[in-house]
């Protein structure tokens, strides 16, 4: 039987990009659902580019925002009205089920808004929801900061109800054009390195000075290659700057797209690149939701079993935190609020592996720098994993005990 | 005059009294003078109504700025009539169904406008209030909308105390009809004059029915008086300045935590400019009464800007010094009294002993006071002395009562009412009677609403404050001797001022009366915030009438008792609180969803 759901993903373009497999997931499992979709205004134009999803339906935020801030000064019935015809304006149905990947409130109260059943991260109803088994074992791993091996986008399926996806294919991005100007990107002979400036959050932010170091390292030894920067208009400065402090032989073969793409162009000209590196953002994943192989710096709170690029081949460079056994020891000692320290724990590296990321790139080799470690990416039937480079791609075994555990819930 | 029958031809069909009214008037008040790009402009006396270059283009920009401030919902009340360009401008440019009426003091100014040029039929969508300023008012009151005042400054200009007395009257009846409840934050001093002030402000709104957050500094005296015990006085000053900073920013803390629609300052809180743009970049309201004379305590130089409504004890010098210093708001609000505190009191006959007198002084030893009570003592009536800072005032000696201990305010209420003739001497620097005579203080209004007789020395703003049948003003010091020869053996005359005067506190000068004229200034001013919570918008019954298109909200507004005031977050927090074991109701959602974007407020501190 036909049925109507809805997936809501209120978050960030990462958490967008994330979200892909459960869709896939889902399609696999109901191939005749029609299968929509709820996400930001702002991420309106990519979720329409989407694989398997029927409609788009836009969450705007900022008049969400406006109607509050008018409704705090002065409560008006109008205020009601003018929300339902919002929530309206996304179906006149309730939809059969909502599947909530986000523990926001307003995502949970959108589900009970839009659907006859809301399905995810919790359950119960909206104002006393408790956590499925799936978002308390999410919950629990980004708390504890613990050995995780299911990556995030699977639990998301989890959540869902079913498995992870037999089969991942890349966001079709036939339909975008650059503009005229960009168009040449990746048309060229020699490899294109897309190198990702900046990051939303400003303890993802990668020193310009190591950027600038890698990007004339990859120039000067990778023969005829050439490097696209990519990140929005806020990151501009970063990139004159490391045009400016690059040698003038080097500019001119890269090419500076910063604040001049959409969220679809951006997306095709990160197609156009052999590979693209960057911090753990969500432009990383969108590479490699569009097939694109990709490079993580995974530092601060980033870690690559959670949020690693989904799919097989990527790479990521994980800055390792302070052994957590010898800070267990210490913490002994101390008074139990020091414990919440561990909470906020992240990690700032002294150093960057530039080095051996051009080495990875000129001859796939893995060297090894101090206060990193290497992972590459791989998929089976539990979905995907990241295995230490240099070891041999066996899944790690608890991933089929927590999925035998957590699975049962189905639609 | 082809234009003037045209235009009052064309408004006969929606006011014919007026139009019959425009044909009495005689007109001629404004000069008519091409402005340089051919459109008529207008000139009174020397001064320009309109731009003398291009009184269109003038008035559309004027239009544009009233537009940012029109919320819907509202009537815009024009104040300057002028050649109506800027109503012209404003009507076209307005919504249709948006209401604009204007106001017109001399029906000669409308005369010379309809005289002046072609008006369009957008004047028959205009509504004229015509009349006193009593009768223009009681018009726009029963507009039942609220008011959005747009002035047009050059035309404006012209009947200015109009203006005034209209706006007098609104707030009166706004006053008199508000039922809504505020919350109010009342910011007190860490210790001084003005602390018992903020006291009896926070006694009235709460009489009046607001809710009241009293941020009380004055519990932090203790502190602020050992920071003040360092011998080198670059010590004291640093410490106590950066100890009233830490006060500045608790009082921001207090009021994040508890967000108040109005914040209202009593004079030497301690708010600092930094605190007060911070509290108008989160959009907080701020007010201050300034219950202090502007020429001796001049802080209110780096304070002007911070707050956005001034409140203060005197009117003309103060106005411009304040404006000038970039306050935006400036209203003229008196001293009162607290009739609970300030009441006729029956005494023991040993009160009477100790707190009587023929004549009696209760105040600080200021200057002017030392140098003419002296004058004022005689072997022929009794004279008692009380307050404190009158060490080294020999020839008072003999007269000073408890060694010039302070007393409190219930021993001073004792004196009030146990003496004969009760001298109030303004304080001021020098050492005669004040040369600038304006404000009048707290201890008048006092006096009266104890039913007490004094003596006052004259104020310019005292006349309007009360007559000579209520207190007897003086206005030299040689007077004073032969006003008391006259008034004490005459108890009946002196029972009789003292009577009317309590009278007259009591139906006009109480913090009540006060606080209600504060509060509707401010709500005149913000139609849509406070004045809409003054109107009783937000009560129940004024929602359940407004949710009448949304039936499915009256059950969720049936909760709430008849007269209480509800917010988004009441509204949330009773679904909340309700919520256990039931499916929520589609309204109850949105209201949910509307009140989380809310909670992702301001970070003030």
């Amino acid at each position: 039987m036909t049925r109507r759901a809805l997936l809501i993903q209120l978050a960030r373009l990462g958490d967008l990009v994330q979200t892909i497999p459960v869709i896939m997931a889902l399609k696999e499992a109901h191939a005749d659902w029609i299968l929509d979709l709820l996400c930001p205004g702002h991420l309106e134009d990519l979720g329409r580019i989407l694989p398997g999803i029927s409609t788009v339906g836009r969450w705007d935020g900022t008049v969400w925002n406006r109607r509050a801030r008018q409704a705090e000064k002065e409560f008006r019935p109008e205020y009601v009205v003018e929300a339902d015809t919002d929530i309206r304006a996304i179906t006149q149905e309730p939809y059969d089920y909502a599947y909530v990947l986000n523990q926001h409130p307003r995502a949970i109260l959108a589900g009970a808004l839009l659907a006859q059943e809301s399905i995810g991260a919790m359950t119960g109803r909206p104002l006393d929801p408790t956590l499925s088994p799936w978002g308390a074992y999410v919950r629990a791993v980004a708390k504890d900061r613990s050995e995780n091996r299911i990556h995030l986008a699977d639990a998301f399926c989890g959540m869902c109800g079913v498995s992870p996806p037999k089969h991942i294919m890349p966001i079709p991005m036939s339909s975008v054009q650059l503009p005229n100007d960009l168009d040449p990107i990746g048309q060229s002979c020699g490899p294109w390195i897309g190198v990702l400036v900046g990051a939303g959050d400003p303890e993802r932010l990668v020193p310009a000075m190591a950027w600038t170091r890698l990007i004339a390292g990859c120039l000067e030894q990778l023969q005829g290659s050439r490097v696209l920067l990519l990140g929005s208009r806020q990151e501009q400065e970063r990139a004159s700057w490391i045009l400016a402090s690059l040698p003038s032989s080097l500019v001119g073969r890269v090419w500076d797209t910063t604040g001049r793409l959409s969220l679809t162009e951006l997306a095709q000209a990160l197609t156009r690149c052999q590979v693209v590196i960057g911090a753990d953002t969500g432009p990383l994943h969108l590479a490699a939701a569009v097939g694109t192989k990709v490079i993580g710096w995974y530092f601060a709170r980033a870690r690559v079993h959670e949020t690693g690029p989904y799919g097989q081949s990527h790479w990521i460079w994980q800055a390792e935190a302070v052994k957590r056994e010898a800070l267990h020891l210490k913490l002994e000692r101390e008074d139990l609020r020091r414990m919440e320290f561990l909470d906020t724990l992240h990690v700032s590296p002294v150093q960057w592996p530039i080095e051996e990321t051009i080495a990875l790139l000129s001859d796939g080799s893995a060297a090894s720098v101090d206060g990193w470690s290497l992972w590459t990416s791989h998929r089976d039937r539990w979905g995907a994993y990241y295995v230490e480079a240099g070891q041999a791609p066996v899944a790690p075994l608890q991933r089929e005990h927590i999925w035998n555990e957590l699975h049962p819930t189905a639609v | 005059m082809e234009h003037l029958n045209q235009n009052l031809e064309n408004l006969r069909q929606t006011v014919p009294d007026l139009v019959a009214a425009l044909w009495n008037s005689s007109g001629g008040v404004l000069s008519i003078v091409p402005s340089r790009e051919g459109a008529p402009s207008a000139r009174y006396h020397d001064q320009w109504v309109h731009s003398a270059y291009d009184p269109k283009k003038e008035a559309r920009s004027w239009a544009e700025q009233q537009l940012k401030e029109w919320k819907p919902g509202e009537v815009a009340v024009v104040l300057g009539v002028g050649l109506l360009y800027h109503v012209e401008a404003l009507a076209l440019a307005c919504p249709a169904d948006a209401r604009t009426a204007i106001v017109v003091p001399d029906l000669s100014v409308l005369k010379d406008a309809m005289g002046a040029r072609p008006l369009g039929s957008w004047i028959n969508r205009i509504q004229w209030v015509t009349g006193t300023p009593e009768e223009m008012a009681t018009q726009l009151t029963a507009f039942s909308s609220p008011l959005r005042f747009c002035t047009y400054g050059p035309a404006a200009r012209l009947h200015g105390d109009i203006h005034e007395r209209l706006q007098t009257s609104l707030r009166r009846i706004m006053a008199a009809k508000a039922g809504g409840q505020l919350h109010v934050a009342v910011v007190g001093p860490i210790y001084g004059g003005s602390l018992p002030i903020a006291r009896y402000v926070v006694s009235a709104l709460n009489e009046l029915g607001h809710r009241v957050s009293w941020i009380d500094h004055h519990v932090h005296q203790g502190s602020y008086e050992a920071l003040g015990s360092y011998r080198e006085e670059r010590h004291r000053l640093m410490l106590q300045s950066r100890f009233a900073d830490v006060l500045s920013l608790s009082t921001m803390a207090h009021l994040a935590e508890d967000p108040p629609d109005l914040v209202l300052a009593i004079a030497q809180a301690p708010l600092s400019l930094a605190v007060l743009q911070h509290l108008r970049k989160k959009k907080f309201l701020t007010a201050m009464w300034f219950v202090e004379n502007y020429r001796h305590l001049t802080y209110w130089q780096q304070l002007a800007t911070g707050y956005d409504y001034w409140f203060v004890i005197q009117q003309g010098g103060c106005f411009d010094a304040l404006k000038r210093a970039g306050a935006s708001h400036v209203h003229y609000l008196p001293m009162a009294a607290d009739p609970i505190v300030h009441r006729p009191m029956t005494l023991t006959a040993a009160e009477h002993q100790e707190y009587g007198a023929d004549v009696s002084f209760v105040g600080a030893g200021y200057a002017n006071r030392r140098a003419l009570l002296p004058q004022w003592l005689s072997h022929e009536w009794t004279m008692k002395l009380w307050g404190n800072e009158w060490d080294g005032a020999a020839a008072l000696s003999g007269v000073l009562q408890r060694d010039g201990a302070r007393i409190d305010t219930d021993a001073c209420m004792k004196v009030f009412n146990a003496t004969a003739v009760n001298l109030n001497l303004h304080s001021c620097s020098g050492t005669g009677m004040d040369s600038q005579p304006d404000f009048v203080n707290p201890r008048t209004f006092e006096l009266a609403a104890c039913g007490a007789f004094q003596l006052v020395d004259d104020r310019t703003l005292l006349p309007d404050l009360f007559t000579s049948d209520e207190v007897a003003p003086f206005r030299r010091t040689e007077d004073v001797p032969q006003l008391i020869r006259r008034w004490l053996p005459d108890t009946e005359g002196r029972r009789a001022h003292a009577e009317a005067s309590r009278r007259r506190v009591l139906r006009d000068h109480t913090y009540r009366h006060r606080l209600q004229e504060l509060l509707s200034t401010v709500g005149l001013s913000q139609p849509d915030r406070i004045g809409s919570i003054l109107r009783g918008d937000r009560l129940t019954t004024g929602l359940k009438e407004r949710a009448a298109s949304v039936p499915e909200l009256l059950p969720l507004l049936n909760r709430f008792p008849t007269g209480q005031r509800i917010e988004l977050k009441d509204l949330a927090a009773d679904i909340r609180a309700r919520a256990a074991g039931r499916q929520l109701a589609r309204e109850e959602l949105l209201v949910l969803m509307i009140d989380s974007y809310r909670a992702e407020t301001k970070d003030l501190v």
